[in-house]
């Protein structure tokens, strides 16, 4: 969606303040966030995943994604998928008590659960049988629309031209994915140059590399 | 069961806010007890992925994988072909690592790596993303403009040197191989993993400090 998380080459936002060892969680509760992220039983039907995550979240509103602590938007979506799910209600969540019993529909992670599950390693691509129709050394535009749903097609590219550098074979669009439909489609690396996206870079060779699917771009005809 | 509806994820974002309570730590515990009661946590398992993620996994992980680059050649090969496969001969698989993309910093060329659409990292390698990492002053400008970023970490590149960023917009996850510093012939792969920062397999720091001589 076109949203407030979409910052790239956006302007305004300050220094970047940087740190050196810093503790993975500030505060406890971000801590049992994240374990409870690990941990809860994903509604196999609710299609739960993470693009469906990722577009929860984009939906904050955006005075909200800017300003509130980044684990307590984590929560903010958390509680939004449960309750789009229909699997808790707002009082349950503010009671922290359940009042309606879940059927149960699988059984939660244990603690001897999580020692395979850390080291499951996810992979997004998929067997394809179409022919991919870019290759690398093509140059091609990022398309220049506004996107309805989720999309991992930032606007600082839209309607640029790039390279693409390298095909990854067909991953699962996140497009499709975060409304529960699993497709995939030939994924590109695509070299942008700076001078090319923004004014008064002209003389910088400097590039920005994105991983982009194939909908996500146009090819350019020679003349 | 309701199926989710995204079109009205503003909605129950509004309803959220209008019902719980306003403190995050109170908020998050309620949400625990709940959802064990609803058959959905254990708690004993929110546990044991709170200690993984505060205590095993961090940037200790990466700079093995980047010594291992450093002092056998073959390796580095493989782990710039096929990142993912690489760091599985050192045990090293999980969380958002199954499209590794390893991108290697020379005199010619450094590399800086970012999400600009939300906070991608190659956890099982580096842990949980930074704090700067994060938030918005570095994901609007590392695309824009990557060298007043890196002056901003005290990097001071020169001129010739050719910024290359990773936008992660789709599954795959980046790792700089940062260059190894002069001054460490004959270190052992232990203590060359000592001198690997995180931010230098962000990119955030280009030059690392060869160790101190022993007297």
């Amino acid at each position: 969606m076109d949203g407030i998380h979409d910052v790239g080459g956006e302007q305004g936002f300050g220094r970047v303040e940087p740190t050196g060892e810093e503790p993975p969680f500030e505060q406890d509760w971000e801590g049992r966030l994240v374990g409870i992220f690990r941990a809860i039983a994903r509604p196999r039907e609710a299609e739960w995943n993470a693009d469906k995550f990722r577009f929860t979240r984009e939906q904050l509103p955006p005075i909200e994604y800017l300003t509130r602590p980044y684990f307590d938007q984590w929560y903010r979506t958390y509680a939004a998928m449960l309750l789009g799910s229909g699997l808790v209600t707002a009082e349950e969540l503010a009671s922290g008590h359940s009042m309606q019993p879940l059927s149960p529909f699988q059984k939660p992670m244990s603690a001897a659960d999580v020692t395979t599950a850390r080291d499951v390693t996810e992979r997004f691509d998929r067997h394809y049988a179409g022919e991919p129709r870019f290759a690398a050394g093509d140059r091609v535009r990022a398309v220049l629309r506004g996107q309805p749903g989720h999309t991992r097609l930032p606007r600082y590219v839209r309607g640029h031209v790039g390279v693409v550098v390298a095909l990854h074979g067909a991953h699962v669009v996140p497009d499709e994915n975060a409304q529960g439909r699993s497709i995939a489609e030939p994924l590109y690396t695509v070299a942008f140059a700076l001078a090319e996206l923004f004014l008064g870079r002209a003389d910088s060779a400097d590039k920005v590399h994105l991983d982009l699917w194939e909908r996500y771009l146009e090819r350019i005809e020679t003349t | 069961m309701s199926a989710y509806d995204p079109k009205k994820a503003a909605q129950y974002h509004d309803e959220i806010h209008a019902h719980v309570p306003s403190e995050p730590a109170l908020r998050v515990k309620a949400l625990e007890s709940l959802l064990v009661e609803k058959g959905l946590v254990d708690s004993g398992a929110i546990d044991a992925w709170v200690e993984i993620y505060r205590d095993q996994v961090g940037p200790k992980i990466g700079a093995r994988v980047v010594a291992r680059a450093w002092t056998d050649a073959a390796y580095k090969t493989r782990l710039l072909a096929d990142g993912t496969a690489a760091i599985k001969e050192l045990g090293i698989q999980g969380w958002a690592v199954g499209h590794l993309k390893v991108v290697e910093n020379t005199d010619q060329f450094h590399n800086l790596v970012v999400c600009t659409l939300c906070s991608c990292y190659p956890i099982a390698l580096l842990g949980l993303p930074p704090s700067w990492y994060k938030k918005e002053a570095y994901r609007s400008r590392a695309v824009r403009e990557p060298r007043a970023v890196l002056a901003e970490f005290g990097v001071d590149l020169p001129d010739e040197v050719v910024v290359n960023v990773w936008d992660s917009t789709a599954e795959l996850r980046y790792l700089v191989l940062p260059q190894r510093p002069e001054g460490t012939e004959g270190l052992a792969d232990e203590d060359l993993a000592a001198l690997v920062t995180r931010n230098s397999m962000i990119g955030a720091e280009r030059e690392l400090p060869a160790p101190a001589r022993r007297g």
